[in-house]
């Protein structure tokens, strides 16, 4: 689903963010992506969605080289990905059902089928009675569900989640955790980075470890030893 | 289609809609999105107003101007008509010769009517005019030449044509002089020609500062709502998507702008009317300024619902463009 070919990325002005990253995560699969701040988990996630471009080497999904898709195309891609922030990105003047419904209305669909999907994928994350809401009457937790609500509407074949359990308690970010498994479980792939190695460590997940921008390790969750970068 | 899975459907692909309904859709989309931009526009009533204001006033100039200098084109075109040619004839044509004369000009399909003017009734006339009154009787013989004041038909009242005729009627063996006084007019022309061109160098003027003033409101607008179009972006919003809202708020400076330019035009025409009736009167001339009719209405709104559109146009192409998700 997710194919990196020897990438490496270096910013202007010399800062290399990532170097000769190689791995791939299959179709249907949940993967963490993990590291310290600065390791490169954010710029490796921007290559996927093409907020940024590599230096050197090929970024793929689904087996489309993504340096082939040009400027004006970008938009229709990243309408194949559900992304999931952890600043969550709502617009705070419209309602949870306004923001919900974005990808929809960007999408073109019709009135009916956009209250339709909106009203499930609410349903999904447990915010079916808070539509009519703003995002600041929420807490903290309920706006990350928005988020992810918002990522999973016009269900994407692929969910990216940049620490979306960033400045939630450990019980809520479980919770978080646990949605991402169902739509694993629908069949979508799931590519998490996060720093919170407590929330890996309860789980027996691929996890990818970046630090100082180069790949160190690739496997099981249990596996990966915490050593290397505490 | 999705660009990178292969039959997963986007949008509206992913139900089955008729092409009617599509057709419907779009356009209850952008009625839609243009009433919210208008809505947006209502929700800062004073920044808009300023916005709207400039436009119309920038277009009320150009246009107050134009009406003036197409109405003054008219009324020199009634004089043009009235233009009248005088003969003055030698002064050893005696009266009978004069009445010959007479009679053969009304015969020529030329001239539409000859007045005839004695030596005498013009001295009568020049007395009570000028002022010398008995001054005059001093005078030993009476100097003025017998005229004839020649009327041509309206199709021989144009400049050129009147020309032609006078040179005939030059030739004429009782005329000494002839004259056709359309001099000034030319000149009337030639300086209506001038303001006629200051007119339009002021409105292109005044029209390039709209486009750069809408310009740089829209730019301000789309700044100020970064975040959105950030988050937009990141959910897979085209450019043109989120061009349109703001587009559509050209589209409103533009028509409301349009609307209050007309109200002022109105207005300062129904004032300059009112000024100017006493001297209509005096001319016995028709300068009818208040004809702002729809055609004139649509002409104005065409024209500032462009300058609006292009306003916005040329910025959400540089600005909308500039702002991607980091």
């Amino acid at each position: 689903m997710i194919k990196f070919e020897q990438v490496s990325k270096t910013y202007p002005g010399g800062q290399q963010a990532l170097r000769k990253v190689d791995f791939h995560v299959e179709q249907g699969e949940m993967a963490f992506l993990t590291g310290h701040s600065g390791a490169g988990k954010s710029t490796l996630l921007k290559l996927i969605s093409i907020m940024e471009r590599p230096t050197v080497g090929r970024v793929l999904i689904n087996g489309h080289d993504l340096s082939a898709i040009k400027r004006r195309q970008i938009a229709y891609i990243r309408r194949d990905i559900g992304m999931i922030f952890q600043g969550h990105h709502l617009l705070m003047d419209k309602t949870v059902f306004d923001n919900v419904s974005l990808p929809l209305v960007i999408e073109g669909h019709t009135r009916k089928n956009i209250a339709k999907r909106v009203d499930a994928a609410l349903e999904m994350v447990g915010l079916r009675d808070k539509a009519k809401n703003l995002p600041i009457m929420l807490s903290g937790g309920e706006q990350q569900r928005v988020g992810i609500a918002r990522a999973v509407v016009n269900r994407p074949p692929l969910l990216l989640a940049d620490e979306p359990t960033g400045n939630l308690d450990p019980k809520l970010s479980m919770e978080i955790i646990r949605l991402f498994e169902d739509f694993n479980q629908a069949g979508v792939s799931v590519f998490i980075a996060t720093h919170d190695l407590g929330l890996i460590a309860r789980m027996k997940y691929r996890t990818l470890t970046l630090k100082n921008g180069q790949m160190i390790t690739d496997g099981l969750s249990e596996q990966s030893d915490e050593g290397l970068y505490v | 289609m999705s660009l990178l899975f292969k039959g997963r459907a986007q949008g509206a692909e992913s139900v089955k809609i008729g092409f009617f309904q599509l057709i419907i859709m779009f356009f209850t989309d952008h009625l839609r999105q243009a009433v919210n931009s208008l809505g947006e526009l209502w929700r800062s009533p004073f920044a808009s107003l300023m916005t709207i204001g400039v436009l119309a006033f920038s277009i009320t100039l150009p246009s107050t101007l134009y009406v003036l200098v197409k109405n003054t084109e008219q009324i020199s075109q009634q004089w043009e008509q009235a233009s009248e040619i005088s003969l003055f004839l030698r002064e050893d044509v005696t009266e009978a010769s004069a009445q010959q004369l007479l009679t053969r000009l009304r015969l020529w399909p030329e001239i539409a009517d000859v007045v005839y003017i004695s030596s005498d009734s013009a001295l009568e006339e020049f007395q009570t005019l000028s002022g010398l009154g008995d001054a005059l009787n001093y005078l030993e013989k009476n100097p003025l030449p017998v005229v004839v004041l020649v009327a041509p038909t309206s199709k021989y009242a144009s400049p050129t044509a009147a020309g032609i005729l006078l040179d005939k009627l030059r030739k004429e063996r009782e005329v000494e002089v002839g004259k056709l006084d359309i001099e000034w007019l030319e000149r009337l022309y030639a300086l209506i020609g001038i303001a006629k061109d200051l007119v339009t160098l002021l409105a292109v003027l005044l029209f390039f500062a709209v486009v750069l003033i809408i310009g740089n409101t829209i730019r301000l607008n789309i700044l100020n709502k970064r975040d959105e179009i950030v988050v937009m972006k990141l959910v897979g919003a085209t450019d043109a998507f989120i061009q349109r809202p703001f587009l559509y708020t050209g589209f409103w400076f533009g028509f409301l702008g349009g609307i209050m330019a007309w109200v002022t035009v109105l207005i300062i025409l129904l004032w300059v009317d009112y000024s100017l009736q006493d001297f209509m009167e005096k001319y016995q001339v028709d300068f009818d300024l208040t004809d702002m009719g729809l055609s004139t209405l649509l002409g104005m709104l065409i024209v500032s619902v462009t300058l609006g559109i292009t306003g916005s146009l040329l910025s959400v192409q540089r600005h909308v463009k500039d702002i991607e998700p980091r």
